[in-house]
């Protein structure tokens, strides 16, 4: 089993550990690229300062070679005699990071725009305005980059360096989003401080979650230990104090290689108002997306619809079953089996909680609501609608996270306490409002055969919680 | 026997030879006077915008650093678009005369959509007429070596890496509507922008364009 598994994981991540570049180096050092330093030294000395420090300036790699463009191009400019584009896209660096640019085609990363088309409208024209696309959701998802007839990059979609971002030469991503330009550092990559621009905050607070974690207070204690400059850095090999974000998600560990799909470790989605396992499809031109476990596995070779909606032909499937088997490899270079497993029981378990006990009933009433027509259909003009929002959203995949990545604080209290809380004490007392009449018999329709909701109808069970009715409370 | 009073004049002045330069010489300096006037009244902002097509030209401009500097420095039309010296100046008003015939006879450049669908040829000309001359109207007021600039190493850049290249190359698009250069300007685009701008059909620049 493991040798397939891992066998199934090289071809996923086509190169093995760190994968480095193997083309010749006649592949750059364009000649044209040498006279951009000594103006831009004065310039911009910041970004000529920090290329001068970087592995692409010891490789001779210079400005052109990742900024040439051809005069066809849509984004092209002429910059002192030159034909450049500003934007660099994963196909640039695809030039001589192949792999890299193979993996992360396809990923939840390179897909973050689609992942959030969506939700998108109703947030910025509801509940924001325009502004706030542009400085929020496509500064981590990424923007779709426009071009102005008068050559000059819309304003409106850049600067971005959203990991989605659809790029003008149709690719999509931003490989600076990690590796901050114009240093391009794998060692910044590999730091946790890399991710927290994005996951962070109330909705993916994995920055906030990693930090609380032991695996976080191991990294900060250690952080000297982590080779993090490494020429390779294989977990359980080049280092072994503690994982960070990109350890787990994308590194090499023991036999396992890297890969630049940060997904595809994942069984779960969490950031979803209800959880499901996910198949990953890989089709053959090395696109791929997620199918929901409860549907049937696509074969090798039968089509399979893409995200943007035209057919592929599936190259291989990995199961949830493989993708936790990858992951759980990361945890087995410090973790024995049954510790890991057991580890990976408890977070289920949470996500399962999530689910049964608040993540369907609560889509299920707001789906009754939507088609009796006791909620309009625009979203967020109506209280609950920003209640259920958050519980999914916001705690609900607080919990979820908290739990994977072993933050207790963020599994109960900011998590899965609040969601109950406000299932509870906003979701339900607004539902009453909404429904009137028929609100009794809708919430027992959905919650009435789940035991864990029981202790509602359960009145009289007192309990010293609230600090009442306890010895030391009373007064003397 | 007395000598004539003008003895020491060649036989050839005569009386009319020196009526005939003085009134030549006086014409010469009227003409000179005239041609300097000329081409001073020709250069100005309020000669050139007599025309419709070029008040739509001067609308960017006058809300370009080149209209306002906190200097109070103005540069007009010609101070730019007509070469120092009275001969040359006059030279280049006698070549604008096809840009006025062109408006007389050619499309309705006053027309804002014709106008701005013909524009980027325009700065492409326009371009190519400053490298030929080696920007020889911004040097009018900006000396190269004099640059220092605000930032640190403005004057660096342009004592050591603008060897061998003149202000066009690098500042492009400082006055009027902003164009690509000449080598990556892509027409359709354009075309698109023109229609949403004047709320045209899809492909009318286009068609308008061909006429």
């Amino acid at each position: 089993m493991k040798p397939l598994l891992v066998a199934v994981l090289c071809l996923f991540s086509a190169g093995t550990f760190a994968a480095k570049v193997t083309l010749s180096p006649d592949n750059w050092n364009d000649p044209a690229g040498k006279e951009c330093v000594s103006c831009h030294t004065k310039s911009s000395a910041g970004i000529a300062g920090q290329w001068k420090g970087s592995a692409h300036a010891k490789a001779g790699v210079n400005c052109m070679d990742c900024h040439k463009a051809s005069v066809d191009d849509p984004d092209a400019i002429t910059h002192e005699g030159q034909t450049i584009a500003t934007v660099v896209s994963p196909k640039d660096c695809g030039r001589c990071h192949t792999h890299e640019e193979q993996q992360q085609r396809g990923s939840v990363h390179a897909e973050a725009v689609a992942v959030i088309k969506e939700r998108m409208p109703a947030m910025v024209t509801n509940v924001a305005g325009p502004a706030i696309e542009a400085a929020g959701c496509a500064q981590c998802h990424g923007s779709t980059v426009k071009l102005m007839a008068n050559g000059k990059l819309d304003p409106n979609t850049w600067p971005n360096s959203g990991i989605g971002r659809i790029n003008p030469d149709g690719s999509r991503g931003s490989c600076s989003s990690c590796h901050g330009r114009h240093s391009f550092s794998k060692a910044q990559a590999r730091e946790p401080q890399a991710c927290v621009r994005c996951h962070s905050g109330p909705d993916s607070p994995d920055k906030e979650v990693y930090e609380a974690s032991k695996h976080g207070m191991a990294f900060a204690t250690n952080r000297d230990q982590m080779n993090l400059h490494g020429e390779t850095w294989v977990a359980g090999k080049d280092y072994t104090a503690a994982p960070t974000c990109a350890t787990c998600h994308m590194g090499a560990a023991g036999k396992l290689p890297s890969t630049h799909d940060v997904g595809m470790r994942n069984a779960w989605n969490l950031n979803t108002p209800v959880s499901e396992r996910q198949h990953l499809v890989v089709f053959k031109d090395g696109g791929k997306r997620e199918l929901p476990e409860s549907m049937k596995a696509p074969k090798r070779g039968s089509r399979v619809s893409r995200m943007d909606g035209s057919l592929g032909e599936v190259k291989m499937v990995a199961t949830p079953q493989r993708r936790r088997q990858a992951m759980t490899l990361v945890c087995r270079e410090c973790h024995g089996k049954d510790f890991a497993d057991a580890f990976m029981k408890q977070f289920d378990g949470v996500v399962q909680l999530y689910n049964e006990k608040f993540g369907k009933p609560a889509q299920a009433i707001m789906q009754e609501l939507y088609s009796q027509k006791k909620l309009s259909p625009t979203p967020f003009d109506e209280p609950i609608e920003f209640t259920y929002w958050e519980l999914w959203h916001d705690e609900g995949a607080r919990a979820r996270h908290g739990a994977s990545m072993a933050s207790p604080n963020h599994a109960w209290w900011e998590g899965m306490y609040v969601v109950g809380r406000n299932f509870y004490s906003r979701f339900l007392p607004q539902l009453r409002e909404v429904a009137g009449a028929d609100a009794d018999a809708m919430i027992e329709r959905h919650l009435g055969s789940l035991q864990q909701h029981a202790w509602i109808k359960a009145p009289n069970k007192s309990s010293p919680l609230l600090g009442v009715g306890r010895p030391w409370n009373t007064d003397e | 026997m007395s000598r004539p009073q003008y003895w020491w004049l060649p036989d050839f002045i005569t009386r009319h030879v020196v009526i005939a330069l003085v009134l030549g010489g006086l014409a010469g300096i009227g003409f000179m006077v005239f041609l300097i006037e000329f081409d001073h009244y020709t250069s100005s902002e309020a000669f050139c915008t007599s025309c419709h097509s070029m008040v739509l030209a001067a609308e960017p401009y006058r809300e370009s650093a080149h209209y306002l500097p906190v200097s109070g420095v103005r540069a007009s039309c010609g101070d730019c678009h007509v070469s120092p010296g009275v001969f040359a100046a006059t030279w280049d008003h006698f070549l604008g005369g096809k840009d006025l015939f062109r408006q007389i006879f050619g499309a309705d450049y006053d027309d804002p959509v014709v106008n701005t669908l013909h524009l980027p040829d325009a700065a492409f000309s326009a371009r190519e007429w400053f490298r030929r001359n080696d920007s020889h109207t911004c040097r009018r007021c900006h000396v190269q070596d004099a640059i220092v600039g605000k930032r640190a190493d403005t004057r660096a850049i342009h004592q050591e890496d603008a060897k061998g290249k003149t202000c066009i190359d690098c500042h492009i698009n400082l006055v009027h509507r902003k164009v690509p250069s000449q080598a990556t300007f892509k027409r359709e685009p354009w075309n698109r922008m023109v229609d949403s701008e004047f709320g045209l059909e899809p492909g009318t620049a286009a068609k308008m364009l061909a006429e």
